[in-house]
């Protein structure tokens, strides 16, 4: 790898540095340049939500409408997948869908950090998606929820096979959902780097090579940071829907 | 891997629930609801114009059948009328017709008349001379007396044997 001889690893990027020394309560909660990059994405998007449409005009601007058309697309969605019931999660399912579609973009300007390919961000992220759709499930169905493993129209011998696997696949899905997220950020961000030092350790112009590859890479990420913002969301939906209806 | 390194992940869990739940409040409460009211104001005011423009619409189509069946009211009655005031020519113009003729047919007549009278008035006239002249004649000639009746009998037997 070109960059070994170098100072500094493809992984740098993700280290985290603390600017203050804080403790509550004999825990660590030191600001952080991850909890910047958090900041900044709410910042950004409060404001962006709460600027734009502040005219609250009939015929809208630009910006506005690009307010009203991510609304309308989260809206769309959890009505397209979960139905009527899914109106309540509106507002967690569109903060979801900002608050990791904003932090990939955030992460995409040079020397931001990207919260989200740290696991411990994605996989809380996950898990408050997976406790709050299967404590939804039981409040829905009781006991019956159990049901949810058992697949009709099987033949009975199947059961024994069925079953360990339905509730395996249950069990695993904040991670798929977690690890599904940080890997592609981690993966994206790394290769960003590993270029960025082919194009130093190149000899003469032969740089521009994988400078021009850079180059199109980012736009690959930027589709993949809005890509994986919104498969979280879409997943989300279909997890809350599984919460409603059984087989 | 520094994702890997535990020192740090009570600080980022804290930092995104402080971040995550002051999105997710500011969003419900705040910027969702701006949102909608907008999208909801929109979609009352473009359901009110289309309904406006629809009633328009009938309005002038209703319009639209009235002048039409005026149209077809109007041009019925001129027809109507058109057919009316020609027969009714028609049948004035026979009755003057008929009236003249029979006018003529009996001014005709009397004429008929008149020629046949002063015709029949001549003849007997004519009639009355001859048996004058007759007897005149026969007087002068052969100073021969004859009755007014003798002369007419001959003068009959005489018209008789030439016709």
């Amino acid at each position: 790898m070109a960059s070994k001889g170098e100072k500094h690893s493809p992984l740098e990027q993700f280290e985290i540095i603390p600017f203050s020394n804080t403790e509550l309560g004999g825990y660590d909660i030191s600001f952080t340049n991850s909890s910047l990059s958090m900041i900044i994405t709410v910042a950004v998007i409060t404001l962006f939500l709460t600027l734009t449409v502040n005219p609250r005009s009939l015929v809208p601007s630009r910006m506005q409408l690009v307010s009203e058309l991510m609304y309308n697309f989260i809206a769309q969605l959890l009505s397209d997948t979960v139905g009527d019931n899914g109106k309540k999660y509106f507002p967690f399912v569109f903060s979801l869908f900002m608050f990791v579609l904003i932090g990939n973009m955030v992460g995409m300007v040079p020397y931001q950090f990207t919260f989200t390919s740290h696991i411990i961000v994605t996989f809380a992220l996950a898990a408050i998606v997976f406790i709050g759709t299967t404590i939804l499930g039981f409040a829905n169905h009781g006991i019956k929820f159990f049901s949810f493993f058992y697949i009709p129209g099987v033949p009975f011998y199947m059961h024994p096979l069925l079953i360990p696997i339905e509730v395996i696949s249950y069990l695993s899905r904040p991670i798929s959902l977690s690890v599904r997220l940080f890997a592609n950020m981690l993966a994206g961000h790394t290769l960003l780097k590993v270029f960025a030092g082919f194009v130093v350790a190149m000899p003469f112009f032969t740089g521009v090579f994988p400078l021009v590859f850079i180059v199109a890479l980012t736009g690959l990420e930027i589709l993949i940071a809005f890509l994986q913002a919104y498969v979280f969301a879409i997943l989300t939906c279909l997890y809350i829907n599984d919460a409603y209806h059984l087989h | 891997m520094p994702q890997l390194n535990p020192e740090f992940f009570v600080t980022q869990l804290f930092w995104l629930v402080v971040t995550f739940s002051f999105l997710l409040v500011f969003l419900w409460r705040i910027s969702l609801p701006r949102i909608g009211n907008v999208l909801e104001k929109r979609e009352k005011k473009i359901n009110e114009d289309l309904t406006a423009a629809k009633k328009l619409q009938a309005e002038a189509e209703k319009i639209q059948d009235i002048i039409e069946t005026q149209l077809q009211q109007a041009r019925s009655d001129a027809s109507e009328m058109i057919k009316t005031t020609s027969t009714s020519l028609q049948d004035k113009a026979q009755v003057e017709l008929t009236k003249l003729e029979k006018g003529l047919d009996a001014k005709i007549g009397e004429s008929h008349e008149a020629i046949e009278k002063s015709k029949n008035e001549s003849v007997a006239q004519i009639q009355s001379q001859i048996n004058e002249i007759t007897k005149l004649t026969l007087s002068k000639v052969a100073s021969f007396e004859v009755s007014d009746d003798e002369i007419k009998n001959a003068i009959a037997s005489s018209e008789r044997s030439i016709n």
